[in-house]
């Protein structure tokens, strides 16, 4: 697998030389191959959102390198805005950002940007409306803040898949969502991956969506990369990852706790189904009485 | 730098709180001081009484502890405009200034740089450096608190005639207290348009409606957001019993002390000398100073 994000010994210092000098990052190393789900995990005020702003150059390497897809950012001759149509980056609550009238003219801002012409605009904002499951005929032409929330932030998502990236970078996708809703997100992520074949970056605080969804993950405590694994490696560290402000998805915390009462099933379990298995197989429940 | 840092380096509502003695005085004696200065810088018109104000400013700087280069910071963005505004007076220029009579330097139809305009245009750079060094000191070394309850301390002797003076210090408070907030908001909606291949400022200084235009996408979503906060805010305060000024006590209980009345006195008879000494003679003396070292320089280089 060849790596399409690459990050070595990054550092960055907000308003370094003034009295609100904030050191962000001190030394961060990750590495993300092409067609990955990666998760960063972290304590609140840990920097993840400054390295995530550095894939797509908001943030300029201070100290460090970043590599993405073959561009080495630190170079000052490397064409940001097309890089940025490579990484789409969809920030917290990305609902804010919508400015304009109709539905369709804001996801069409991105592409219009590039100076695409009209029919592949018209093409490619079909295309994202549908990938966040928006019907185009129904919503291109509805007044952007009639809409829900939940709505809202589809309609933001698709203004960042309408410039076709082949990396997306999501920063809490589904805080602030009601379970339903956040389901149908993560559902449509995973989509993106398996069918489009987008690498995806993933920030979030929630445990259980980054067990279900990640290939890999990086944990990132004060500025510094200090773990990462696939899941299973990630949270077979109770401890560990309680000591950084972090923890294990539930199902894993019962089944340790199911563990030590002196029940012996397996507790690197990440998820409820995969649960609920060992769970039947543990005391001899078939399929069918399970159900 | 980043190119989108540069609003987290607006220094105005940022406390900083180093204790200092400036930032222990009170919030009343230090705005007072605060406008007399203005009003002086704004009246000095010699060149020895612009330089004393800014070598005592730049000492009340020192005293307070804060980086100079930090208290000056805010004059970057605005240095273009200073630069504007100067070619614009040195050029057309046309009344008198200062007690001298204005002879003409040079001249090219309509155009005449006069000696008045060069002594404006002189005067034009210490007075900005002047005005943002007060301004600085002033919100760098007071909290927002403090200096609410100041102005209201100030203004509630006008409390008899009606003056909505807590309210007034009220809004004034919330005005700058939510600067910077709204300036890290802007810095958020900024990248996330800057995400969707959004160019600001980049392409064609020129184009003046283009970049207009391109502000759109900022400016909708901050007044959204601007609204959004500011309804919050006044559901908060309802929500803790907030019914306006009436009746209301402080946990800052303002005190003046001695050292506040010897700031005062300091700073008012400083002010006075300022206004009323006669600086003319003082000024000759140093252009004529000025002047001599450049003869004498200029004739070392020649010989």
């Amino acid at each position: 697998m060849t790596a399409i994000i690459q990050a070595r010994d990054l550092h960055h210092t907000y308003l370094p030389g003034t009295p609100f000098e904030a050191v962000a990052l001190q030394s961060v190393n990750m590495e993300v191959g092409e067609g990955e789900i990666v998760a960063i995990i972290g304590p609140t005020g840990s920097g993840k959102s400054t390295l995530i702003q550095h894939f797509n150059g908001l943030i300029r390497p201070q100290k460090g390198k970043v590599v993405v897809n073959g561009q080495d950012l630190s170079d000052e001759k490397v064409d940001i805005k097309a890089l940025r149509r490579q990484v789409g980056l969809i920030f917290q609550s990305p609902q804010q950002q919508l400015f304009e009238q109709y539905v369709g003219d804001d996801i069409a801002f991105g592409p219009r940007n590039f100076g695409l012409d009209k029919e592949e605009v018209r093409r490619r904002v079909r295309k994202a409306m549908e990938m966040v499951g928006l019907s185009f005929e129904e919503f291109k032409d509805r007044l952007t803040f009639s809409l829900s929330g939940g709505e809202m932030r589809k309609v933001a998502i698709a203004g960042v898949l309408a410039l076709e990236p082949k990396i997306l970078v999501f920063d809490e996708p589904t805080s602030g969502l009601d379970p339903a809703t956040s389901r149908e997100f993560l559902a449509k992520i995973s989509e993106l991956h398996n069918i489009e074949g987008i690498t995806i970056i993933l920030v979030s605080h929630n445990m259980e969506d980054v067990a279900q969804l990640a290939d890999r993950i990086y944990v990132i405590v004060g500025g510094r990369s200090v773990l990462n694994g696939t899941p299973r490696q990630i949270f077979s560290q109770p401890e560990l990852l309680r000591a950084y402000g972090l923890d294990v998805p539930q199902v894993t915390q019962v089944m340790h706790g199911l563990w030590n009462r002196g029940r012996h099933m397996r507790t690197d379990l990440l998820t409820v189904g995969e649960a609920e298995q060992e769970i039947c197989r543990y005391f001899g429940f078939g399929q069918g009485e399970a159900d | 730098m980043s190119e989108f840092t540069t609003f987290r380096h607006i220094t105005i509502g940022q406390y900083l709180p180093y204790g200092s003695p400036v930032h222990r005085l009170d919030a009343r004696a230090k705005l007072v001081m605060f406008l007399v200065l203005v009003a002086v810088v704004a009246f000095a018109d010699s060149y020895t009484a612009s330089l004393l104000l800014l070598i005592v400013l730049l000492s009340i700087v020192y005293l307070s502890r804060i980086p100079v280069r930090y208290a000056l910071q805010g004059l970057r963005p605005a240095l273009p405009w200073i630069a504007i505004f100067a070619t614009l007076q040195l050029l057309f220029y046309k009344g008198r200034y200062g007690p001298e009579v204005c002879s003409v330097f040079w001249s090219w139809g309509f155009i005449d740089i006069t000696t008045c305009s060069l002594r404006v245009v002189t005067l034009m750079v210490p007075r900005l450096l002047e005005f943002m060094i007060l301004i600085s000191l002033l919100t760098l070394t007071t909290s927002t608190t403090e200096l609410t309850h100041g102005l209201e301390g100030l203004l509630s002797p006008l409390k008899r005639l009606r003056f909505p003076a807590h309210e007034l210090a009220l809004v004034f408070t919330i005005a700058l207290r939510f600067v910077p907030t709204l300036a890290e908001e802007l810095e958020k909606i900024m990248k996330a348009q800057a995400s969707r291949g959004a160019d600001f400022g980049e392409q064609g200084r020129l184009r003046f409606v283009q970049r207009t235009r391109n502000l759109i996408p900022l400016l909708v979503p901050l007044f959204l957001c601007a609204l959004r906060r500011a309804e919050d805010l006044s559901l908060a305060m309802e929500a803790r019993g907030y019914v306006g000024g009436r009746g209301r006590t402080s946990f800052v209980q303002l005190k003046s002390a001695p050292q506040d009345y010897l700031a005062l006195a300091l700073v008012l008879s400083f002010c006075a000398f300022i206004l009323l000494y006669d600086f003319t003679a003082l000024d000759e003396l140093v252009i004529g100073t000025i002047g001599n070292l450049i003869r004498g320089s200029s004739s070392l280089i020649a010989h």
